[in-house]
């Protein structure tokens, strides 16, 4: 027992997954290719009224883009992301770390939580544009609140759901209830934020969009209604593009930053891990 | 434990009285007794095993000697002083290593130091003669993931012993372990224990590893759990496997055990 049985599960585990990753990937560009050929037939049987072709779409998004014209309108829409997502994460783990540390905050905040998510934000919309005007608050403000609750819930479970052996370990050790949630329950709940953290962003986005509906002038939410106006389909096919990439964009971002933090937890052999145990988890 | 010479009259070294304890918890079916007045006298630097049938409140026992829960009736003593809470003088170990697999190994031998607050060199150098002891410096910069459970529960070992406590409870520490790793850990317990003379409670379900290790065996049975017998091992120590299972003595009590839990 002088131990130099030291198991490498994981790398085997990693190896497995490389093969189906790549076979994943082919299969992506193959279905994808799929669909655009697909959607290329559609629209040359439909009015581009209707249905605007992928090529002319592109086309339109090349020009759009290459004349600076879109930027004005991805900034504006991601600066309400970016505003909302942090308000809403602020909150969110704010709310949910005390009602997981304290029964009776738990108590208090539940009520008020579940009200919240009962009433449908985007008819929150009109009002708050009359009490805001037509800037960046009222969008901030829905993103904020729709991207609040699933960091709220994912906070609070995870940061009640530590084993019970381990608080029994910090018991034993006398360990004050501070150093408990720093040292024990928040690292515990690191994975559970973090998949919190990955709708919050992409419901903001939606967010964002939406309360951009109602009362923009800028924004890739406004481009669309202007679109929509000028019947201009094509116009709103890019919008939609800008959008997606806007979206993937932002996942992108959080899997890194959760790479980061996994390997500053675990080191190296556990990040890459993690993310895919973030993946089933969402 | 009669069996070593041993200063008894040592202040704090570890003195365990265990006072007319019970233990009831209240359920749905009404209240449960776990414990029905157990009285014991652990000597400083005694090995003492306790066995029983699950669920005959071994570990509940042990819970309460470290303090973890309180005895419905009845107080745990531990050199004279009432135990009401965790204490400092004892280590514990669990049925799992409960090691946090985003620490070092290291770093979670040392969380009893950062715990209390910011470790000085010498908790460091306390480190890595803990690490040394259950023979595992090498592995100091792994993570958990990295070893086998029997390498995790040495970890715990050491995170245990640590800070020096006088006592070490341990909770069927081995009792997830294949059978020659079991074999293997309780050889270096033994070998531990005449290193830094700990008393240690030990809780056991399995009757060879209990005669192996202890003093004495404290023999429970179950519902309300209750003291049945206490059984002095009189096997000449240093014990090794072999020996212990070509003396005669081992086989008597092993089968005065065993009647004892039917």
């Amino acid at each position: 027992m002088t131990g130099g049985e030291a198991v490498k599960p994981t790398l085997r585990l990693l190896r497995s997954l490389g093969t189906e990753k790549r076979l994943g990937r082919m299969l992506v560009v193959v279905s994808a290719g799929l669909l655009l050929a697909i959607w290329h037939v559609w629209a040359r049987s439909n009015s581009p009224l209707i249905l605007p072709t992928p090529g002319a779409v592109g086309d339109r998004l090349v020009s759009y883009v290459s004349e600076g014209r879109a930027w004005p309108h991805v900034k504006i829409t991601v600066q309400e992301i970016v505003a909302g997502f942090a308000l809403g994460s602020f909150v969110g783990i704010g709310l949910g770390t005390l009602a997981a540390e304290f029964n009776i905050a738990r108590r208090v905040i539940m009520p008020y939580v579940i009200i919240t998510q009962a009433l449908p934000k985007f008819a929150l919309a009109p009002i708050l544009v009359i009490w805001f005007g037509f800037g960046m608050a009222p969008k901030i403000i829905i993103a904020a609140l729709i991207a609040f609750f699933p960091l709220l819930e994912n906070t609070y479970l995870g940061l009640t759901s530590t084993p019970s052996l381990d608080l029994e370990l910090f018991r034993a050790l006398r360990a004050p209830r501070w150093v408990t949630l720093l040292k024990l329950r928040v690292p515990h709940a690191v994975p559970a934020i973090f998949s919190g953290l990955r709708v919050a962003l992409l419901l903001s986005l939606v967010g964002a969009v939406v309360a951009e509906y109602v009362g923009a002038n800028k924004g890739l939410g406004a481009l669309i209604i202007v679109s929509q106006g000028m019947l201009d389909t094509e116009l709103m096919f890019v919008a939609f593009v800008l959008l997606t990439l806007l979206g993937l964009a932002l996942d992108k971002l959080h899997g890194l930053a959760y790479r980061l933090v996994l390997r500053r937890l675990y080191g190296r052999a556990a990040s890459s891990a993690g993310r895919v145990a973030s993946h089933v988890s969402v | 434990m009669k069996s070593r010479s041993v200063d008894v009259a040592l202040a704090g070294s570890g003195h365990i009285e265990v006072d007319q304890v019970t233990k009831t918890y209240a359920s749905d079916a009404g209240d449960i007794q776990a414990l029905d007045a157990i009285h014991l006298d652990i000597a400083p630097r005694e090995l003492v095993t306790i066995v029983g049938p699950s669920g005959c409140g071994k570990s509940t026992l042990l819970r309460c000697i470290g303090g973890l829960i309180p005895p419905s009736e009845g107080r745990v003593l531990i050199d004279g002083e009432m135990v009401t809470e965790p204490d400092p003088r004892i280590g514990y170990v669990f049925q799992k290593a409960v090691l946090l697999p985003w620490r070092t190994v290291e770093k979670n031998v040392l969380l009893p130091f950062e715990i209390k607050g910011r470790p000085t060199s010498r908790d460091l150098q306390s480190v890595r003669e803990a690490l040394e002891m259950v023979d595992l410096h090498e592995y100091a910069r792994h993570r958990p993931a990295e070893l086998s459970g029997g390498m995790q529960q040495r970890v715990a070992v050491a995170r245990a012993l640590v800070t020096e406590p006088s006592i070490l409870l341990m909770d069927e520490p081995f009792g997830a372990l294949d059978a020659q790793t079991r074999d293997s850990m309780n050889v270096e317990l033994l070998r531990i224990w005449q290193e830094a003379m700990p008393t240690i409670v030990f809780v056991t379900h399995d009757i060879g590893e209990a005669l192996f290790l202890s003093d004495r065996v404290v023999v429970m049975t179950a519902r309300p759990g209750r003291v049945h017998e206490v059984i002095e091992v009189d096997i000449p120590r240093p014990r090794t496997f072999d020996l212990v299972e070509s003396d005669e003595r081992f086989w008597a009590l092993r089968h005065k055990i065993r009647a004892a839990l039917q």
